[in-house]
């Protein structure tokens, strides 16, 4: 304790009193309040009973009494007033003392610094959970971006090799086209599949001493199913495998065909063909179409096309194809091709026609350039860059 | 009337004191004000057809360099623990505190409350440490002192277990 004389020890509990609001309350050892003094008014404590229950008039007091221990202090307590105090709980000789002193200015103090301190503190905690966050998704990224470049390189195996068996089928489609030929006539032909795999096949050969077939197959669409169609329809005219068929009558060929190859049986599936035979020794020509674009002739510096009409094949169950006979004027040249050598559309929208074709077919070609490269060079002039959106293919006989 | 003295405890800025006014006033406010030291609420609620006055003591929430004062719960008839659902850390303090006050002061019915359950995008309590602590006799509640979700009930159940 301060030895301090009592004239400054008294002026020292006057500065506290009169700084701190000092309110006192008494508690007998039976919880009554037995006195009660100083700035109470202060804390919002008024109208206190001397000798009724000291908890039920002072919630704080609720538990508290008797004391555990002595001194005691309760720091920062707001009163009903809303000033803060401290309460300081003293045991006296069977009382209770219980002093407010009023520390709302350093509560609002330590409550500003605090503030800002846990403030930072909850940034600094959500920084570092977003953080967390942020590296998880990194992480989740890199595994399925790892998952990607193995399911790439698994598509890239599996693209490659789908590539090499188109190329394979490609090169079987090619390989069964006949080769050019140029005795006793000439007979030429220029192919180029839109995609790698197209629906036109093509074909021509003897079918005895006296009888040259040739034909033109376009199914619909292009791809695989599309160019195994054609290949089918090929190699059975060129092996002429169809029952009761007169391979030197087209009416019949085109006929037959179109039972053999029903659409529904055939991947909904269908195709234009123009089938014709030609007699050297008469100079006949007999033809027959089933939908297919007219082929055009070229004598006597006119050219006309042969017109004739059918069904496409596969559509009509027993559709009839008329057959349609014709005398070349010789020397003639003869020009089959699918609608992909003249239906080209140009970068400006517009479409070349037969009519174009046929105007094409009529002019001359640049010296040394062959009559199909020409056709070929005016539909991709015609086109712009890049593939054709059909097939390409044109057959010439020089007769 | 039966008086019965509960505190809610827990780590700063969970919503203790939103859970109070919540409770108390019914209101709630988004602006976050730190307590410092105690303050003391009354509300009247029925237990059993009973009245209990409930004294609440609202502590000021423990951080890193200042626990929570076990002796200001002396006389308490029981505490809600408060967690804030989006703060895993909060849920570690509590544990902490409830073993600081089972060793000072003895066992206490207390209710475990998981606060902020609106914040359901943010939620990050691992399902298997409260198993663990359910495990071990802790009872949880998920309340919203924003929405008012399951606050009153939790308050009803802790009076109840304190007026027994």
């Amino acid at each position: 304790m301060l030895d301090l004389p009592a004239r400054i020890s008294d002026s020292l509990l006057l500065l506290i009193e009169a700084q701190r609001a000092v309110a006192h309350l008494v508690i007998d050892d039976a919880q009554r309040l037995v006195q009660a003094g100083g700035r109470l008014e202060h804390y919002g404590l008024c109208g206190l009973e001397i000798g009724s229950l000291a908890s039920d008039q002072i919630p704080l007091l609720e538990g508290m009494l008797p004391l555990a221990e002595t001194p005691f202090l309760i720091r920062s307590m707001a009163m009903p007033s809303g000033r803060i105090a401290d309460v300081h709980f003293f045991a006296d000789e069977g009382t209770v003392w219980v002093l407010l002193l009023d520390v709302t200015a350093e509560h609002d103090e330590a409550q500003l610094v605090q503030q800002k301190a846990y403030d930072m503190t909850l940034l600094s905690q959500r920084e570092a959970r977003l953080i967390a966050q942020l590296e998880a998704t990194n992480d989740q990224l890199k595994r399925t971006h790892r998952e990607l470049a193995a399911s790439q390189d698994a598509l890239q195996l599996t693209h490659d090799r789908l590539q090499a068996e188109l190329r394979d089928a490609e090169r079987y489609v090619r390989a069964v086209l006949p080769a050019p030929m140029s005795q006793p006539f000439e007979v030429d032909w220029r192919f180029v599949p839109s995609t790698e795999l197209g629906g036109d096949s093509f074909g021509y050969h003897w079918l005895d001493d006296e009888h040259f077939a040739i034909y033109l197959i376009d199914v619909c669409g292009h791809g695989v199913g599309s160019a195994l169609l054609t290949v089918a329809v090929a190699n059975t005219l060129r092996s002429e495998a169809l029952p009761r068929t007169d391979f030197r009558e087209p009416s019949q060929v085109l006929a037959a065909l179109n039972e053999a190859y029903p659409m529904e049986r055939h991947g909904e599936l269908f195709s234009t063909v123009w089938y014709g035979v030609y007699e050297p020794a008469s100079g006949n020509l007999r033809y027959a179409t089933a939908g297919h674009p007219s082929p055009i002739v070229l004598s006597g510096g006119q050219a006309r096309a042969l017109d004739a009409s059918g069904p496409c094949i596969g559509i009509v169950p027993m559709a009839k194809f008329a057959q349609v006979q014709c005398k070349l004027n010789l020397p003639a040249r003869l020009f089959v091709f699918s609608d992909g050598a003249y239906e080209i559309a140009r970068p400006d929208g517009s479409m070349m026609e037969l009519p174009d074709l046929m105007q094409t077919l009529s002019q001359a070609p640049a010296s040394g350039q062959s009559e199909l490269d020409h056709v070929l060079q005016v539909a991709r002039e015609a086109h712009g860059p890049g593939a054709l959106e059909d097939d390409f293919t044109i057959i010439k006989l020089a007769l | 009337m039966l008086q019965k003295k509960i505190c809610l405890l827990g780590a700063f800025g969970v919503g203790k004191t939103s859970l109070v006014r919540r409770y108390v006033d019914t209101i709630f406010s988004d602006t976050y004000l730190t307590t410092v030291g105690v303050k003391i609420d009354k509300k009247v609620t029925a237990v059993a057809g009973e009245e209990v006055a409930l004294i609440i003591w609202d502590i000021a929430g423990e951080d890193a360099v200042s626990a929570v004062r076990v002796s200001y719960l002396r006389g308490a008839a029981g505490y809600l623990l408060v967690v804030d659902g989006t703060r895993p850390e909060t849920l570690e303090t509590a544990a902490s505190i409830q073993g600081r006050i089972t060793a000072e002061i003895g066992a206490a019915p207390f209710i475990a409350l998981l606060n902020k359950a609106d914040l359901v995008d943010d939620w990050a309590l691992a399902p298997e440490r409260l198993q663990q602590l359910e495990a071990e006799g802790w009872r949880f509640r998920r309340t919203s002192a924003k929405t008012g979700d399951a606050v009153n009930e939790s308050f009803a159940e802790l009076a109840a277990l304190v007026a027994k």
